[in-house]
């Protein structure tokens, strides 16, 4: 039996709606006014107003102009040989599958292209042929380009220069003298470049204030392990100074060190060993991390030729 | 009704709000098939590095001044000093830095912070 209020109407059931308080949102308008919000402003930023395009990474450009990073990539490796930065780099580009191969495939595109018609663009594919024949792989650019236009070692050969008889007179002239004797073939064999124990060093920059216009060199094997007493050069302007490594053994047996002055300009190898350094290590300032003023910490690494 | 209304309105406005911080922020456009004038500097300096040592490689400074027309800067000379110097200021791999400063000398721009960088003949060989 149901009861009724004062008023005489008959109260709502305790579970009806009437008798809950009302809520001050609406959570299906809330609900609604969220997806639609969400999705308004994601068609806002996507398709109205996208972020201006800035800073774009290599792995975004078009094929055209990855192509052209991928040539810039190969022609740095044969300048420098540096194998893992010009890996490095490929991987920054985000290439599918195997990214030594793929400068095959677009070594292979470029030369079925008009690329190949100017001299300075068979030299760029030929910089990516060197590349990846060098890690093992094969493109087609191998059977459209030759791998050199160079020519085969030239070998001179001084012919003998021929006597002529003498003419015939009316006292026959005994036999046994006089006669042309041939020059024997000189051949001058090609030259072959000097062979280094170790290749160029490879040379990084820091700049540390506690550690100003110090070189700090790392004489490794090819498998990158130090190597102890090794002679190591450094020349200037008005001097050098021969060290060894390995005598700071708390640094490890590959390392040796040199301070230089400021302002001057080295050069370094290894004497004998190694060709020396393509550019001077100068002792110029810097800027630390921290904004102190420095000198240039170079370190100077000789890897062993493989 | 009203309340209706209300709660629409309240939840259009922070739905735009999540929208736009996912759509420019979290998840922004990421486009592809960009032109190299739009890389980043960072990416352009290393470009024109590469094709520095190119130009070291083979001595052809026409093509090393084409390749650089690829990121769209109106005056190649200038930039090459620009970058070189930004190098030099901000003690830059070595190696990098005597690449800049050979091609930065072969267009003619080869300023008194480039010169210890220069490439020199080894003293006494």
């Amino acid at each position: 039996m149901g009861s009724y209020d004062p008023s005489g109407n008959l109260r709502p059931e305790r579970g009806s709606k009437y008798r809950r308080p009302r809520r001050p949102v609406s959570w299906l308008a809330l609900f609604l006014g969220l997806i639609a919000g969400i999705g308004g402003g994601l068609y806002f930023a996507w398709e109205r107003d996208p972020r201006v395009e800035f800073d774009t990474e290599p792995w975004q450009l078009t094929e055209a102009d990855r192509a052209e990073y991928i040539v810039a990539i190969t022609l740095n490796y044969s300048y420098d040989g540096d194998l893992a930065r010009a890996v490095n780099r490929l991987i920054a580009l985000k290439l599918e599958g195997d990214p030594i191969q793929e400068v095959a495939e677009v070594a292979c595109k470029l030369a079925t292209t008009g690329y190949v018609d100017s001299s300075s663009g068979l030299r760029a594919i030929r910089s990516m042929m060197l590349f990846y024949q060098l890690q093992g792989r094969t493109g087609c650019a191998d059977t459209l380009i030759p791998v050199s236009d160079q020519g085969t070692s030239v070998v001179n050969i001084d012919l003998p220069t021929p006597t002529p008889a003498p003419p015939a007179s009316k006292t026959p002239t005994p036999e046994g003298t006089a006669r042309p004797t041939p020059t024997p073939p000189r051949i001058v064999p090609p030259t072959t470049q000097p062979q280094t124990d170790f290749a160029l060093p490879v040379i990084r920059t820091d700049c540390v204030a506690e550690l100003p216009g110090l070189i700090e060199v790392f004489v490794q094997d090819f498998n990158g392990e130090g190597i102890a007493g090794q002679a190591v050069r450094v020349r200037w302007d008005e001097g050098e100074s021969t060290f060894f490594t390995g005598l700071k053994p708390e640094r490890g047996p590959s390392y040796a060190d040199f301070q230089m002055e400021a302002g001057k300009g080295y050069t370094i190898d290894m004497p004998g060993r190694s060709d020396p350094s393509e550019q001077p290590l100068v002792a110029s300032p810097c800027t630390t991390a921290g904004g102190g003023q420095s000198i240039t910490l170079y370190r100077v690494y000789f890897r062993q030729a493989g | 009704m009203l309340r209706f209304v209300i709660s629409l309105i309240i939840g259009l406005a922070v739905g735009a709000i999540i929208g736009l911080y996912l759509g420019w922020v979290q998840f922004p456009v990421q486009f592809v098939n960009s032109p190299a004038s739009s890389l980043s500097e960072r990416a352009k300096n290393d470009y024109m590095v590469m094709v520095a040592a190119g130009f070291l490689e083979d001595g052809d400074l026409g093509s090393a001044v084409d390749r650089l027309r690829l990121l769209g800067v109106p005056n190649i000379p200038a930039y090459i000093q620009q970058v070189t110097e930004s190098y030099i200021s901000n003690s830059q791999d070595v190696n990098d830095i005597s690449y800049l400063v050979a091609l930065a000398e072969a267009v003619g721009r080869l300023t008194p912070i480039m010169q210890p960088y220069r490439r020199v003949s080894v003293p006494g060989s």
